[in-house]
């Protein structure tokens, strides 16, 4: 057998190219077509211009809850297992701390005690997968509805979201988090989900964490054999994925002003969606944080130009089938590797 | 710990002692009190035909079993192990059949995975990654570090793996049949390795059903039979092959084949050339009524012939089968009248979870429909068929397939093959696990399907099997069909042990 890595062919190098730089050259692709398609008609981009700045500010803003959690569901991808629940949790979170604010709790002790129930709701998860032993499919489809289940119970009955009304005023302080732009005329919600990206790279670079998900999902014997504790592992990494989507709940709600026990309904289906476009492998092993945050800003660019082209009710539609293609594709890569 | 004194004087010259280590199962002594040394800094063999008690050995060794009686000492220090973790901190790595190297991460990063340098979680740089790229460029320089495992070969993997189990202080590194997937340049690589690897201060328990690599690469060996240690001695000692078959055979293997009388030559199978990525040009042909037996040791090629008969593997070649279509998958074998029994019953030839007259109309169930509605009264009824047909002991056909016995859930596999209206059967391992009453019982029901005209492969491991009901048996290494024998009184078993460890090259 000659060594593979010695002496790539030319096809070879290609293939390598497009394997590692393909995600980027599809964001490229998709801001070339919205930017040059003709948009006039359509009113959500200021003057038809995709690039203007009115609307990458607007496009972003809108991200900060995918991309604050595609880091972290994408090392728990990595890791060999998903989190169904994600959408539910931030629902439950962005519930939560509107009630708090509305009920006067300033901004901090408000979102410290939302993250920590992010913590509690990741813990959950953990706990349900590696000491129940429930399949994490099965474990965080019960979680996707019993933690919805909560947040629907905190609404008032015959109300649809906690909001301004009655006695209860939000304050004036509640869109800074994400939706007033604070900085570069973006809000702190995103610069949050930096932030959060950054460190999730750098745990899969220059952490255990990161070298430990990797192996956990790639040969989960061979992790054990080399006495790494999988299972702790695991658990952090719920934990990781539950705090990220009560930032992303903290997001939601401040920039629609309300606590809305429905508004992270699909979210897990996006957050798959992004990790899988960028490449991660559904079995675990491979995958990076920077490519779903790429595939992220992907997503969110053709949900908002969509937007503008087809109807509302068909994004679900085109979610569904954009999901099957990076699926397939994912499935193909990963057969041709094992096929060498 | 205590330094044991029931061990010798120059104890500490041991790189591991086994003193009247004994192991039962059931009903079965797999390991009879067997004692034996390790030279420190050699190759050690062990040898031993299949059920020696070799695995069980190592077993207790990587602390995967624990011994019921006896004890083991390294470098002269008492050595129990209660976990497979607690054998790797005592300084026995183990090279499995099964690799343990994580595909996607780097080659460097595999060998130190789980011993990394660390402060609060973040990975700091230490001298550790200069000792384990020293000690994977020692035993092995043309891997590059930081090349990714996946894109390496099986022997490459092999060795990274060595590497970790050398580089995290293991003393002892035991290799249970580490070739059977390796090529000829590979192998001599390995060896290479393992030569290296000794000069270094690590001694190595080898496995191996190869014989000559025994004698090229062994500097002691330890033979066992029967969970008997037979002897231990310096290879320069042995007197070739033949000594070393000897010693391994010992006893005449009891075997009461009778002749089921004059096959007529009137072949049902015929295959020729047969080959992929382990068969190599295998050809022969079974006869209507006939029992053919292929024997040879594990990885020699018995499950895949069997497999690529069945459609299940592809291989090159020509099969013909009663000059039927030529199965491209399990369901047109069993179409054209092919079943297959396989080795692993509770995994892949059983509904476990499934009823007894739920599991024997499985493989043909259209037979129980009419008008593609199924009738439960059918399958009750023949179930009642099979059960009383085969002798299945149990009290009532609606007891689950997995609170029966070895020899007759066996028996209920069978039965699901001959509802399938099988013209041949390939019965892979067909009495492991099983004892030895329902043993004479399957063997009966396998000449009873004989001698109603169906065609029976038997891919065993056993030699006393093969030679206990087989016509004519194919003896099978590395791949090939090595030599064809008329079952009768007059079989040379020291002729079949040498052929089948790879000595049926030279004197074919």
């Amino acid at each position: 057998m000659t060594d593979l890595t010695q002496n790539p062919t030319s096809g070879d190098r290609v293939k390598r190219f497009l394997k590692d730089y393909y995600i980027y050259l599809v964001l490229i692709l998709v801001v070339v077509v919205l930017s040059t398609a003709n948009l006039d008609k359509f009113p959500l981009f200021e003057r038809g211009n995709f690039l203007s700045e009115r609307n990458i500010i607007n496009i972003l803003r809108i991200s900060a809850p995918i991309l604050t959690l595609a880091g972290a569901f994408t090392l728990l991808m990595i890791s060999g297992y998903i989190d169904l629940s994600v959408g539910s949790a931030m629902s439950l979170s962005a519930v939560v701390y509107a009630m708090l604010v509305i009920n006067g709790v300033p901004f901090l002790p408000a979102f410290v005690a939302t993250v920590l129930l992010g913590v509690l709701l990741g813990a959950i998860n953990g706990f349900l997968v590696i000491r129940l032993k429930i399949t994490p499919v099965i474990a965080t489809l019960i979680t996707l509805s019993l933690y919805k289940g909560i947040a629907l119970l905190l609404v008032e009955d015959g109300v649809s979201a906690i909001k301004s009304g009655g006695d209860l005023k939000m304050p004036g302080w509640f869109n800074d988090y994400g939706r007033d732009g604070v900085l570069f005329g973006l809000p702190w919600a995103f610069w949050v989900a930096i932030l959060v990206t950054i460190a999730m790279i750098i745990a899969q670079d220059r952490m255990k964490l990161g070298k430990y998900a990797a192996a956990t999902g790639g040969n989960p014997t061979a992790a054990k054999l080399s006495g790494i504790n999988t299972a702790r592992t695991v658990i952090l990494l719920y934990v990781l994925v539950g705090v990220c989507a009560a930032l992303a709940g903290i997001a939601r709600s401040s920039f629609m002003s309300l606590g809305d026990p429905l508004s992270g309904d699909g979210m897990e289906l996006t957050a798959i969606l992004v990790v899988l476009l960028g490449g991660t492998a559904f079995s675990g092993g491979e995958g990076r944080v920077l490519k779903s945050f790429i595939g992220a800003l992907i997503i969110m660019s053709l949900t908002v130009g969509m937007l503008t082209l087809v109807p509302a009710y068909f994004q679900t539609l085109v979610v569904g089938t954009a999901l099957l293609l990076a699926a397939a594709s994912n499935h193909l890569v990963s057969r041709r590797d094992s096929e060498n | 710990m205590i330094v044991q004194t029931a061990f010798a004087d120059n104890a500490q010259e041991k790189a591991l002692s086994v003193r009247d280590l004994t192991k039962d199962y059931p009903g079965v002594r797999a390991v009879d009190t067997v004692s034996f040394d390790i030279d420190r800094n050699t190759v050690h063999c062990l040898v031993g035909e299949n059920g020696a008690g070799k695995s069980t050995i190592v077993k207790m060794l990587t602390g995967a079993l624990a011994p019921t009686s006896g004890s083991m000492a390294i470098l002269g220090r008492d050595y129990a192990p209660s976990s497979t973790q607690d054998a790797r901190e005592s300084g026995i790595g183990t090279l499995f059949q099964e690799l343990h190297v994580v595909d996607q991460l780097t080659v460097l990063e595999n060998l130190t995975l789980g011993m990394e340098a660390s402060r609060l979680g973040f990975l700091v740089k230490s001298d550790l990654e200069e000792r384990v790229t020293k000690t994977l460029a020692a035993i092995e320089p043309t891997i590059d570090p930081s090349a990714r495992v996946s894109s390496l070969s099986v022997a490459q993997k092999q060795i990274v793996e060595i590497a970790r189990a050398a580089s995290s202080g293991a003393s002892i590194i035991i290799m249970d049949e580490p070739t059977a997937a390796l090529s000829e340049r590979e192998v001599e690589r390995l060896f290479g390795v393992i030569r290296r690897l000794r000069d270094s201060d690590v001694t190595v328990i080898y496995i191996s059903h190869k014989l000559d690599e025994i004698f090229e690469l062994g500097d002691n060996v330890t033979v066992m039979r029967d969970g008997k240690h037979i002897a231990t001695k310096p290879l320069a000692d042995v007197n070739g092959r033949p000594e070393l078959i000897e010693m391994m055979v010992g006893r005449a293997i009891t075997h009461d084949y009778e002749s089921r009388g004059e096959i007529a030559d009137k072949p049902v199978l015929t295959v020729k050339g047969l080959s992929n990525y382990l068969l190599k040009d295998v050809s022969f042909h079974v006869n209507e009524g006939e029992i053919v037996g292929f024997y040879g040791l594990v990885g020699a090629g018995k499950t895949e012939v069997a497999r690529a008969i069945y459609g299940a593997d592809k291989a090159d070649g020509q099969i013909d089968f009663l000059g039927r279509k030529r199965p491209s998958s399990p369901k047109e074998a069993i179409e054209a009248g092919i079943a297959l029994v396989p080795e692993e019953r509770r995994t892949q030839g059983l509904f476990t979870e499934l009823t007894i007259r739920r599991n024997i109309p499985i493989m043909n169930i259209r037979k129980l429909a009419s008008f593609g509605v199924f009738k439960d009264e059918r399958e009750k009824e023949v179930a009642r068929e099979y059960v009383g047909k085969l002798g299945i002991a149990t009290n009532s056909i609606e007891k689950y397939a997995e609170k029966l016995s070895g020899g007759n859930q066996q028996k209920v596999v069978l039965s699901k093959c001959l509802f399938a209206d099988a013209d041949m059967l390939l019965l892979d391992e067909p009495t492991r696990g099983v004892d030895v009453g329902a043993k004479s019982e399957i063997y009966d029901l396998i000449r009873d399907l004989a001698n109603n005209g169906r065609a029976i492969c038997i891919f065993s491991s056993e030699l006393e099997e093969v030679l206990g009901i087989c016509d004519r048996v194919f003896l099978m290494y590395d791949g090939r069909v090595e030599a064809e024998i008329q079952n009768g009184a007059e079989v040379d078993i020291p002729q079949i042990l040498n052929v089948v460890t790879g000595g049926g090259r030279e004197n074919p």
